[in-house]
């Protein structure tokens, strides 16, 4: 595509086997080539298709062609996933085997056997792929100096995917961890696109940094599903367009239905079956399946042996589905990259454009989508915000350093604040992190014989591992992803996969539900196993997962609320939408871009409140949270709230008089502490936070305690500390990651500043038709538990609309 | 503080919300299971669990003793942890005990955490009986009543589409379970196999402990 004359890789040995191939370099793979060469730490942005992977490569190949049967390990490959990391071998096979290169690869993961572990450590190959947390388990080796010290490169895959979480802090702290080992290692990043690129350069460069960017003049191809029906007012499956959807599967070659949820994923693929009159062979695929169905899948899939698969972001990133046709997102885009990166799961040709087909499943997510699709064609990606480094991953990051050998603290310190997430890491919170490791950090003094590390009598400054002992607790602990307390499901002798405790808990002998595409009897629990057989029932239950909720993102919120302001644009839309959007316009009102709509109403004996923020989903559930104290201080007899991505609903026994004075930052600052309090968010995190600092134990398959002992002795643990010891890391660690995890904290704080001056409130007789949606979900959230049966749904919407008088809209 | 009111082997126990037992007509009180030390015994494997458990109980039972000014106090097995145990209690904790133990007869049975352990000052027994109760650790063949700690029973309750676990007491005709009065003692579901073996799965009364108040289900 791009051949520059003055190429500096027509030498490179790979060239000769690109030519054979007819490929030619593109010219970011040269521009990368060059950067690097000159000494510079590099990230490279390219969609998919545009040769990231070999772009990591170009320079650890030429240099170890050049230096000649290097001895040990030269290049170290960081993937995000197992999965991706057998394909990158796949990848990097070929042009070696085919030139007959004499480099030697090798992948480490979790699923790699003992015996090749032992193998790699006493002889390395010259290029390993791993994950980082085979990589920080590297690292706690007390050989880990030697096995790294000749290691020239690093190539951060994905790193988009490593900024924002636990795993990043966990990356970054051995990264610098590898630079203390091999001064001169450089690092090479590999990325999608992104709208912040310089913070991605900011995390991981340090010599020289450089960005080199490909942007794709391809615009993706993504449109609207055109229903016949009515798109429904409230919820998220997208039953009314079923057949539309196996239409559009029928049409294509392979199609890949992405949802937001694991349940979604289960529910839209027996509904699919259901109609399935063509027999098209239908998989599902997501993260609770058992591994060896979803490989099965994955393969069917690369093979293009299925027509369609129903899956969630498992199958986001991963291998090269060089077939697949056609993407259909069903529900809320909720992001741009998010978005993006799901549509190009199709057509992996940077010349042919990706497309995607998208099927709201209420009417907010039509605006949603149809947003999402004017942001995508403006090029307009959301920020990925840097988080600042959490506590517990250096507390687990100070053992894993001391399972390698005795330290220097003030050297690991100054080790440790290189990591860009550490920059800001105080001293003082460093030593009570060692502290914690030590004997927990209790101002209580009791442990003091039963030390993990030890201070040297000659230096107090060096610590050293009290037992060769502990190394194994700490390799059993490594890692930053704490999943809830699982239970796996047993059909027959055959696993099908992991379904939360809480979810078993509930059910009784004889319920059935659904899991892995089957429907399923429960019928005993044994030793941590649920034995289950097949079922017709037709009422069946669904699991839901917690956790892993994706709030819509600042980005598309704001172009929603643009959009839906933007009336001259009405007229495009579906007949309903726009009916929907004039008889607010008449009846209340459409917020301008900056506005903030509230209005109140009463309806049956109660008074309403309806806040639209935009403000997604963790926000509003604190903000509703927050009001509902608000209310009550104020004596309106708050009874209840109900929050979405774009809004709150609370409902009262009294009008509520002063929502103006009651909005803003003092609502913030005078409740928070309770809603942490008394919703447990902190007590949940705190359970994550002792695991991940190795205060407590993690459960692994095979071991006696069940899950159900970790949750609770950790609630034990949270309740003594918070009585006795209010000021500990661990709690304070926790209720930062509650900070910025769960209550968006600092976008609640944004909003709230400025809301004031820009509330439109609006008091009417009864329900506006855009709060109809909202309204539904009070209804639907009491009534899930009990009856999921459509007619009562239909029925109590049709009485809803009745009395907003929208009935006609229809 | 409210109790709730318990018959069992032809006598009238009151269960208080702290997890002790109180049988009036002969003004004793009665706990299992205080598993005191069990942070220090953890902190032996490395396991740093905060180590205020040992104070905790001790308050607890301080307050107890206060308030009921009981003639005897039976404990029911488990009051420490293990051996190690006795490191967390300071030489202000025995000073406590014995003056408490001035107005009032500590009862010690020994537990299977605690066996082998002497405390000075502790009268401790393998059972003791009074009338036709039988107070032991674990249950034994007896055509006696019996009042017995050991299992830490938690019972599921499955109400309107939740669960939730909660510490209770419970009995059937001729033995009764009293919970842990320990601070970071887990529980057993009554369901269990090691329960359903002593107690049998009918004819079970079952007293869930809330926060302020004893249930009765």
């Amino acid at each position: 595509m791009n051949i520059n004359k003055s190429n500096p890789l027509t030498l490179h040995p790979l060239t000769k086997w690109m030519k054979k191939k007819k490929w030619s370099w593109f010219q970011h793979q040269i521009e990368t080539f060059q950067h690097v060469r000159s000494g510079s730490d590099v990230v490279v942005f390219a969609p998919t298709g545009a040769g990231k992977t070999l772009t990591g490569f170009i320079n650890p190949i030429d240099d170890l062609i050049k230096s000649k049967k290097y001895k040990g390990l030269h290049t170290l490959y960081i993937s995000p996933l197992k999965s991706l990391a057998n394909d990158i071998v796949r990848n990097l096979e070929k042009p070696i085997k085919d030139l007959d290169l004499n480099i030697s690869f090798q992948v480490r993961t979790g699923d790699t056997t003992p015996y090749k572990k032992q193998k790699q450590k006493q002889k390395p190959p010259n290029i390993l792929i791993t994950t980082p947390e085979s990589l920080a388990l590297l690292n706690s080796y007390e050989n880990a100096k030697e096995f790294f010290h000749n290691l020239k490169y690093i190539i951060i895959d994905e790193i988009h995917t490593f900024l924002d979480n636990k795993r990043a802090d966990l990356l970054s702290l051995n990264i610098e961890r590898l630079q203390t080992f091999s001064p001169n290692l450089q690092r090479i990043g590999l990325s999608a696109t992104l709208k912040n690129k310089q913070d991605a350069k900011k995390w991981l460069c340090r010599k020289k940094p450089k960005i080199v960017s490909y942007e794709n003049s391809v615009l993706p191809k993504i449109k609207i599903l055109e229903s016949k029906e009515r798109i429904p007012w409230s919820g998220h499956m997208a039953t009314y367009s079923i057949n539309e959807i196996y239409k559009e599967i029928m049409q294509s070659k392979l199609t890949i239905i992405f949802v937001n949820t694991r349940a979604q994923a289960e529910y839209m693929f027996k509904n699919l079956w259901l109609i399935n009159k063509k027999k098209l062979k239908i998989a599902v695929h997501h993260g609770s399946l058992e591994k060896n169905l979803r490989l099965k899948v994955e393969n069917n899939l690369s093979k293009g042996l299925v027509d369609c698969v129903v899956a969630t972001s498992s199958l986001e990133l991963g291998l090269d589905y060089g077939d697949v046709e056609k993407i259909i997102q069903v529900g809320a885009p909720k992001g741009i990259n998010r978005l993006l990166q799901r549509v190009g799961r199709s057509n992996h040709n940077l010349n042919t454009p990706s497309k995607a087909i998208l099927v709201p499943t209420n009417r907010f997510e039509f605006i949603e989508a149809k947003a999402a699709i004017e942001e995508i064609k403006k090029n307009n990606l959301d920020k990925i915000d840097l988080k600042e480094g959490s506590f517990d991953v250096v507390a687990q990051h100070i053992f894993a350093t001391a399972c390698a050998g005795q330290f220097e603290i003030n050297d690991l310190y100054k080790e440790i604040i290189k990591a860009y997430p550490y920059k800001k890491l105080k001293l003082n919170d460093f030593k009570q992190l060692i502290n914690l490791i030590q004997d927990g950090g209790y101002v209580l003094k009791n442990y003091d014989q039963f030390k993990r590390i030890f201070q040297l009598r000659e230096n107090k400054n060096i610590y050293k591992l009290v037992n060769r002992r502990e190394t194994r607790k700490y390799r059993m602990n490594v890692g930053t992803i704490i999943e809830n307390p699982m239970l796996k499901i047993k059909l027959g002798t055959r696993t099908l996969g992991n379904v939360e405790e809480v979810f078993i808990q509930n059910l009784s002998q004889g319920d059935s539900f659904i899991f892995a595409g089957q429907i399923l009897e429960f019928q005993s629990m044994k030793n941590n196993l649920v034995q289950v057989k097949r079922s017709k029932s037709l009422i069946s239950k669904i699991p839901s997962y917690s956790g892993g909720r994706m709030p819509l993102s600042t980005n598309l919120a704001n172009s929603v609320r643009a959009l839906l302001a933007k009336s001259n644009m009405w007229d495009f839309y579906p007949e309903q939408i726009t009916e929907w959007l004039k008889r607010q316009k008449n009846i209340s009102k459409i917020p301008k871009k900056d506005e903030y709509l509230v209005e109140q109403f009463p309806r049956k004996k109660n008074f309403y409140t309806v806040i639209y923020t935009f403000a997604g989903w963790h926000a509003n559930q604190t903000l509703g949270f927050l009001l509902l104290r608000g209310f009550k201080e104020l004596n309106y007899k708050p009874l209840g709230f109900v929050a979405n991505d774009y809004a709150i609903v609370l409902w009262s026994l009294k009008e509520v008089k002063e929502i103006k004075t009651i909005l803003n930052l003092g609502l913030l600052d005078e409740h928070l502490d309770n809603y942490l309090e008394e919703t447990s968010i902190v007590k949940r995190l705190f359970r994550d936070n002792a695991i991940i600092s190795c205060l407590i134990e993690r459960r692994l398959p095979g071991m006696e305690k069940t899950g159900k002992q970790v949750l609770f002795s950790s609630d034990l643990i949270y309740t003594v500390l918070k009585k006795n010891e209010p000021d500990h890391i661990l709690l304070k660690s926790s209720y930062e990651d509650a900070k910025k995890n769960m209550i968006d904290y600092d976008r609640l704080r944004e909003i709230l500043k400025k809301i004031d001056k820009k509330i439109i409130l609006k008091k009417l007789t009864s329900i506006s038709p855009l709060a109809v949606p909202i309204i539904l979900e009070i209804n639907r959230e009491n009534l899930s538990k009990k009856e999921t049966d459509e007619y009562i749904l239909e029925d109590l919407e049709n009485e809803i609309l009745k009395e907003a008088n929208v009935l006609s809209i229809n | 503080m409210y109790y709730q009111l318990i018959n069992f082997g032809n006598e009238e126990f009151h269960a208080y919300p702290d997890k002790s037992l109180y049988w009036k007509r002969l003004n004793t009180l009665i706990v299992s299971d205080l598993h005191i030390g069990k942070s220090i015994s953890y902190a032996k494997n490395k396991q740093f669990l905060p180590p205020y458990d040992t104070k905790e109980i001790l308050n607890k039972i301080f307050v107890s003793l206060d308030k009921i000014k009981p003639s005897n106090l039976i404990i029911v097995g488990d009051l420490l942890h293990d051996v190690f145990s006795i490191l967390s209690l300071k030489d202000q904790d025995h000073k406590n005990l014995s003056q408490y133990m001035k107005n009032t007869d500590f009862i010690w049975i020994k537990g299977n955490h605690d066996k082998n352990i002497q405390i000075e000052g502790f009268k401790n027994f393998t059972n003791y009986k009074i009338d036709k109760l039988l107070f032991t650790h674990i249950p034994i063949e007896t055509s006696l009543f019996q009042i017995c700690g050991h299992y830490h029973p938690k019972v599921k309750i499955s109400h309107r589409g939740k669960t939730i676990f909660k510490t209770c007491f419970i009995h059937n005709e001729k033995i009764f379970i009293l919970p842990s009065f320990g601070i970071l003692t887990g529980g057993l579901d009554i369901h269990s196999k090691q329960i359903s073996d002593v107690l049998g799965k009918n004819n079970l009364s079952i007293y869930p402990v809330g926060l302020d108040k004893v249930y009765k289900l």
